[in-house]
Formats: structure tokens, sequence, C-alpha cells
């Protein structure tokens, strides 16, 4: 009952989606061509490009790194990835609008470098202290 | 994953151990991602309804603040959705790999409604936050796209959900002592990662995190304090000292100066600036109520009023103020005791309580009631 009904409800809002995706496309050339481009785009470059890498990134990471070290570094990837992943749009802005007082206006390269370091910080205590522990553990075996 | 590369060729299914790849995992983090995108739909589809407003739809002016959460909420739960796509889809990478590709009509409906998700998620996230930072890497309208595109990746999610309501189910048991213990790091990673991404951004719109947040795209460099989202020369507006204000209402039309409306009764009002980008700061706004120009024109003081600016050109050249919010609306003259500066719409400016920033507008030059 309850999943008919998502069924049901998911089906009618593609339906009104797809009315609105094709009024759109169809009002302009540029629409139809630049719109199915980013929306196909994303899932062509994410499962095809970065989701390969950042596996097989992830993988090599795992083997080289000694235990202790090996969660904190993982973790120090991930938020370092999500961090850059979000500094795109103030990074690389050929198609930006010219700066407005008060927005988009740091800078936002040495912002990015101080959260990192702040990130690689955490990382390095993280791994320090695991690795300290370990071996302690070691000794008194 | 590990036999990948000794064997040096596609994958297959079979091929990924890792504990991120466990339904346990892909049902939490698909149920921390369902709220992002309820959260983002429905804030979303409250703003659309305040800028184009059905008959049927009455936005409150009270309280002041609750558009600046709106929004707020809207760009910050779209950012706390891109790490957990991105762990979701991570989650699940293993299934594209399944083979054969199509087994039937219904798993070929499915898998294809899978990418319809997946694309309108994706559609969705980059264009918002690319937007956030007025940066435009296409040539489309993106407010008609982002909006046609939220229906289709809510639609999607609601058939995703339908189709897999047994697995989720099942996934959300209990995670137990043993192998679970990797899946929960794996998700603690994911949600520091989330936690981060909203901490990183949230400094545009939460005044705690302003000074913390790195990747904010408000800064505090604004004249007067407050950011301009478009300045005077980009509308091509300059100040000519034989502007007055043109009020036309049931006694006719009035034109008033600069010292005119500054002999008028003031009220000074802290009201927030909430741009639809996820922005939003309060200021302390002095200028004539609108409620006592509409006297002045004879109109009765709940009576909408369209605002038209001296921009010549631009979508939001002109803005409706609803009966609701004439009442509390200031003509604003003056910011933080100064006089405006002409990039935050001198001679005067609209300033409304709980309402989107476009439609705050700035250089006025006609008020009509309507």
């Amino acid at each position: 009952m309850i999943r008919a009904l998502l069924a049901l409800s998911g089906l009618a809002l593609l339906a009104y989606g797809t009315v609105l995706a094709w009024e759109f496309a169809t009002s302009r050339t540029v629409n139809a061509v630049q719109g199915t481009a980013w929306f196909i785009g994303g899932p062509l470059l994410h499962d095809g490009i970065v989701a390969p890498l950042v596996g097989l990134t992830g993988l090599l990471l795992t083997r080289v790194t000694p235990t202790p070290w090996r969660t904190p570094v993982l973790t120090g990837m991930a938020l370092s990835g999500m961090l850059a992943l979000l500094a795109i749009p103030f990074l690389w802005r050929p198609f930006g609008t010219g700066a407005n007082p008060g927005l988009h206006d740091r800078n936002y390269g040495a912002a990015l470098t101080i959260a990192l370091s702040a990130v690689w910080l955490a990382v390095a205590t993280a791994g320090l202290t695991r690795q300290i522990r370990s071996a302690r553990s070691a000794r008194t075996e | 994953m590990s036999g990948l590369i000794d064997r040096l060729q596609p994958p297959s299914e079979s091929d990924f151990h890792a504990p991120a790849h466990h339904e346990k995992v892909t049902a939490r983090l698909g149920v921390w991602l369902g709220i992002a995108f309820l959260l983002c739909f429905a804030t979303g589809l409250l703003s659309h309804a305040i800028q184009k407003p059905p008959s049927w739809f009455v936005w409150p002016a009270e309280p002041v603040n609750l558009y600046r959460i709106t929004q707020g909420v809207h760009v910050l739960s779209g950012i706390a959705a891109i790490p957990l796509l991105l762990a979701k889809l991570w989650s699940v990478y293993p299934r594209l790999f399944a083979r054969p590709l199509v087994r039937s009509l219904p798993h070929a409906l499915e898998r294809l409604s899978i990418l319809v998700l997946s694309g309108a998620a994706f559609f969705q996230l980059a264009t918002g936050l690319f937007n956030t930072t007025q940066n435009y890497p296409w040539s489309f309208y993106f407010l008609a796209a982002h909006y046609a595109v939220a229906w289709l990746a809510a639609g999607s999610v609601l058939l995703h959900v339908a189709i897999k309501l047994t697995v989720i189910r099942r996934g959300l048991t209990r995670l137990t002592p043993g192998p679970d213990m990797s899946r929960r790091r794996f998700l603690r990673t994911t949600y520091l990662a989330t936690g981060v991404a909203v901490v990183a951004t949230a400094g545009a719109t939460v005044p705690l995190l302003r000074d913390v947040s790195p990747l904010s795209w408000r800064s505090g460099r604004g004249q007067q304090g407050l950011p301009v989202n478009r300045t005077a020369r980009a509308a091509g507006v300059t100040w000519d000292p034989t502007w007055r204000l043109e009020i036309t209402g049931p006694h006719g039309t009035t034109h008033l100066s600069l010292a005119d409306l500054d002999a008028l009764p003031q009220r000074t009002a802290d009201l927030p600036i909430a741009c639809v980008e996820g922005w939003s700061q309060s200021a302390t706004w002095t200028g004539v109520p609108v409620a006592e120009l509409l006297r002045l024109a004879g109109a009765d003081q709940h009576r909408p009023v369209l605002v038209t600016s001296l921009e010549r050109k631009g979508a939001y050249r002109t803005s409706v103020l609803p009966a609701t919010h004439t009442a509390s609306t200031l003509l604003a003259l003056r910011l933080g005791g100064e006089r405006l500066a002409l990039d935050h719409g001198f001679p005067c400016r609209i300033i409304a309580p709980s309402r989107p920033g476009v439609l705050q507008t700035k250089w006025v030059q006609r008020l009509e009631v309507l």
C-alpha cells in the first residue's frame, strides 16, 4: 500500500518534471543541448572517471599506509576531496559574474589552503597518537 | 576490488569487497540523503512560490527571518547532499557492473529510473553550487532548468524508495559488533565530510560561522558592511538630482523629492536581506513605512503595490509587494544610520520582511497601488 502510494506519487512528479523539462528543452536549442549535456555529464563523469580514480587511490593508500595511519589518512583524503570540490566554483570562474562587493571576493586559494592545512594537521595528530598507542601496546605484550 | 589490479580488466560486481558496499551502509546513507533532498525540494518550492505566487499562495510577513532560514536550509541541505550522494553512489557502485545488463523489462525500467535519479541529482547539486557563487558555465536560464529538474529528482527519489522498500527495511537493521564496525567507520567518515562541507560554507548565512567558513561566498567586504548583489553600474543606474518618487493610487499621482521623503515620518527596523543564492545578513534600516506612502496616495494600507526600479532592464526591474507585507515594509533611505550607498539602491529601496533579496527592489522610481 505504502509502496504503491510512493510509486504513484513518484511517477506523477516525474511526469510533471518531464513536461517542464520538455518545455525547457524545446524553447531554445541551447537549452536542449547544454541541458542534456549537464544532465548526462554527471553520471558519466562520476561513474566513468571520478569513482574509479577515487576507488583505486583509496585501494592504493590502504596498501601503502601503515595500519595506525590508515583511517586518519583516508579520512583526510575524503575531507580534502570534499573541500576541493566545493572550492571549484570559487577558483574556476571563466563564466562567473564580475566581483560584487561583499560576494565571492575573498582569496579562496588561501582559504582552501588554510582549511586543508587544518585537516592534515588533524590527520597528523590522529596518526601520531595511534602510532604511539600501538607501539606502547606492542611493548606491553 | 583488489582482483581488478591483478587482472587489469573491467571489474564484476563480485570484485568489490569493501565494507562501504554493504546494504546496511547504503540504506543509512539513503535515509540521510533522502532527508537532505526532501528539505531541499520543499524549501526550493517555497522560494519558487514566493517569487511566482500562485493565486492561493500566502506567505506571512512574520517572523521576519523566516525566508532567511528556509533559503539557508535550501542551500545548506544541498551542500550536505553532495558528500552524502557521493558516498551513497560509492556504496552501490558495484551494482553498476552487475551482469546481465538487463534481465527483464521491469529491470530495464529500474535501471533507467536510476540513471534519471543520478542525472537529476548531479544536475541539481552542480548547478545549485555554481549558482551560489554566481558562476554560470552554461548558457541556459538557471532558474527554469533547476526548477524542472527538481521535479525529476523528487519523482525519481520517490520511485526509487518504492522499488527498494524491502531492501531499505532490511538494511536498516541494527549495526552489530563484528564486520559492522568497519561499515560504521565508513558512515562516520561520510557524516564527518558532510559536517565539514556544511561548516565550510554556512558562514554565508549563519552569523556565528561568519569568520569560520573558508568557502563562504558572502564576505564582510560589501559597502556599508552589506554585500551587493547587483551594482548600480551593472544595472546602468546613475544618480539624477531631478529624481522624484512617483506614487500612483486612488488620489492620482504624487511626486516626492528625496527631501520630501526625508521630511515624512521615519521608522527604523532590523531586517535581513536574504538572497536566493543562500547568503543572508541582517541590517538596521531607516525609512518611510510603505503604509505611510499608501496613506498619502489615498489607499488602504493593506493593498498590494507594484514597485518599479530605475533599472532599464533585468528580470527583477519590478516586483509586487503583497498586501500581507505592506504594513511592515520600509521604503528605506538609510542603512546603519548612513545615507544608502548607490550600490544599495540610493535614493531609496524596498526592505520587506522575510522576502527573497531579488524582490527587495533597489533604486525605486515608482510605486503603484494595485
